[in-house]
């Protein structure tokens, strides 16, 4: 048993002002900052050999960075990206509500194109779209079985560019759908009921509430695929298609300068990757509407937080 | 609102004698499990009915079969004169294409025990959007009239703050309101409160009485005993899937008849 008089004695005496702030000295991690020196010495490494390795021909890639050619190379790969992208993004949301559908034919058939379209690889499917021709030398529309309205040969319709959009863009529809489904699925069934019960149909509940509440979820992988397809779009170089990868592959073909100009078109895909990061993270911040009380702070907001923390802490150990 | 307004409810909106909701031997079945073995109720207009009973008693599925969320197997549920979810032509049903199942839904408001509020959209915006929607009010009109709900649930401050942003017992307030702006012949509420902290119960339920007392048709799913003697005129209480006694508040609380009534009430009171 402690008796009362030796309990108040363990009891802090009260002083009257607040008691000072805890300053202690930080642990130190020896072991992490032995990591950290390797890793600096193996970065220096790569710093010096960029500068002093000549073969990387950085006046070359100056010379190329901003040529016409590039740049209209680099016009068609976001252009390619952007069409594919919008392809994929109507088709996954159709597929999507399909998919989800109480019709087993729409169900099933959103499955099974899904289930092609994941499992065949892309640059086969292009190359595919490429020789379409082949398979079907005329192309109409009309009515089923019936008559034709318009046809013509297929290699007028199916031009490289249009079988890179469309390569591209089928296959993306695939990805998306599921990505659309899981942002759908995502949303509380209360909410969907609430909408019901007010009234409203069922196309206005999935437009309405459904799928703006979906996006939330839907967005970081889309803004993911966008990213991959921004990259995934050099492969219709294969089709002849003129976007940057192929055109600076004409150009090396031409003056053997491999290096450089794989060095322009990789630093041409960073820097669009980069934007759309950017877009991705304001895009997110839009349909963030309503989810968190506050809405996070933005990318220069955290840094200055950083530099404030690691300021802060500096004053304490001196 | 001063209680004393609520002392004798039933002189207040007392029924009329025109019925707005009839439940005539309805049954529910999911998978092997009855949960619904034949329930009638009739709920005339102005009327208040609070159903209670234990958790799994069916309430909540009975009001959710009103407003054809859940579909019935056998029996018949009219809401305002219509069938609920079918049309009878020459002694055969057929089934309503769902534009007419959203039209009669329209009329019925539905108060959702975890409110449900949609959580894109601002409290103004949830209110609205029905109305604009399905009314095809203007819009500057339903914002007026949800602004005037809002004053009325008592959080007209609140117009352009989002669901997440508002507690609990606020956002059944904007649940109640965005219920209101569709001017329904019913109202069901399924345990508006069940979901609620304590203190912040009575908020909700004096909005319930306050609509009560100005003559509301509404069907109240609760376990607020005090808020069924003071608010009801008449009380149901359900156990496994039945009906199991009706009557005033005074006969049911008071002095029930059946053996089950009084061993629910003995565990709630």
């Amino acid at each position: 048993m402690v008796s009362n008089r030796e309990l108040t004695d363990l009891q802090p005496e009260p002083t009257g002002t607040r008691a000072a702030d805890i300053r202690a000295v930080p642990v130190r991690h020896p072991g992490r900052w032995l990591g950290a020196a390797a890793v600096a010495v193996l970065m220096a490494q790569l710093v010096h050999t960029l500068l002093t390795n000549h073969r990387f021909e950085w006046g070359v890639v100056g010379q190329y960075f901003t040529t016409k050619s590039v740049l209209v190379g680099l016009l068609h790969t976001v252009e390619l990206t952007v069409l594919a992208m919008a392809i994929g993004i109507s088709l996954g949301v159709i597929l999507a509500i399909m998919r989800l559908s109480q019709n087993r034919v729409l169900s099933m058939t959103s499955w099974a194109y899904i289930w092609f379209f994941r499992g065949t690889p892309l640059l086969v499917q292009l190359i595919f779209w490429y020789n379409l021709s082949a398979l079907f030398p005329r192309l109409s529309v009309g009515v089923p079985f019936g008559p034709e309205f318009i046809s013509g040969s297929a290699n007028a319709f199916i031009t490289t560019y249009v079988a890179g959009i469309l390569g591209l863009g089928l296959n993306e529809g695939a990805y998306m759908a599921e990505i659309v489904r899981a942002g759908i699925l995502s949303v509380d069934e209360g909410q969907v009921e609430a909408a019901y019960s007010l009234g409203l149909k069922r196309v206005q509940v999935l437009w309405r509430i459904v799928l703006p509440q979906a996006m939330k979820v839907v967005i970081p992988p889309t803004g993911n695929q966008t990213i991959g397809m921004l990259k995934s779009s050099s492969l219709v170089s294969v089709i002849s298609v003129p976007e940057l990868l192929f055109t600076v592959q004409i150009i090396y073909a031409r003056t053997y300068q491999t290096i450089p100009l794989l060095i322009v078109a990789s630093l041409w895909y960073l820097a669009v990757t980069t934007v759309l990061t950017i877009g991705q993270y304001y895009v997110e911040r839009h349909f963030a509407k309503g989810a968190s009380r506050q809405l996070p702070p933005s990318p220069l907001r955290k840094l200055g937080n950083d530099l404030k923390a690691i300021y802060d802490a500096r004053r304490y150990v001196h | 609102m001063p209680d004393a307004t609520f002392t004798e409810p039933t002189t207040i909106g007392a029924p009329s004698g025109e019925t707005v909701c009839r439940v005539v031997d309805v049954r529910k079945r999911f998978g092997a499990q009855e949960i619904l073995r034949g329930v009638s109720l009739e709920v005339k207009a102005g009327e208040v009915l609070c159903v209670l009973g234990p958790s799994g008693s069916g309430k909540t599925t009975m009001l959710r079969c009103i407003n054809h969320l859940e579909k019935i197997d056998s029996g018949q549920i009219w809401v305002d004169g219509g069938l609920v979810g079918y049309r009878e032509h020459r002694d055969r049903l057929y089934e309503l294409h769902e534009r007419e199942v959203a039209r009669r839904r329209a009329n019925i408001g539905m108060v959702f025990q975890r409110f449900n509020l949609f959580a894109h959209m601002t409290v103004l915006e949830n209110i609205t959007m029905a109305p604009v929607l399905v009314r095809r009010q203007k819009r500057s009109l339903a914002a007026e009239r949800a602004r005037q709900l809002l004053e009325r649930v008592g959080l007209g401050d609140k117009v352009d703050a989002y669901p997440s942003q508002l507690s609990g017992g606020q956002q059944q307030r904007v649940a109640i309101a965005r219920a209101l702006a569709m001017e329904p012949k019913l109202l069901l509420f399924d345990e508006p409160t069940s979901a609620l902290d304590p203190e912040l119960v009575s908020g909700v339920l004096d909005v319930m009485k306050e609509l009560a007392a100005d003559g509301y048709t509404m069907i109240v799913v609760t376990h607020e005993i005090g808020f069924a003697r003071e608010a009801a005129d008449r009380i149901i209480l359900m156990d496994q899937g039945v009906v199991v006694e009706s009557g005033p508040p005074a006969q049911i609380i008071d002095n029930p008849r059946e053996q089950r009534t009084k061993s629910f009430l003995s565990k709630v009171l």
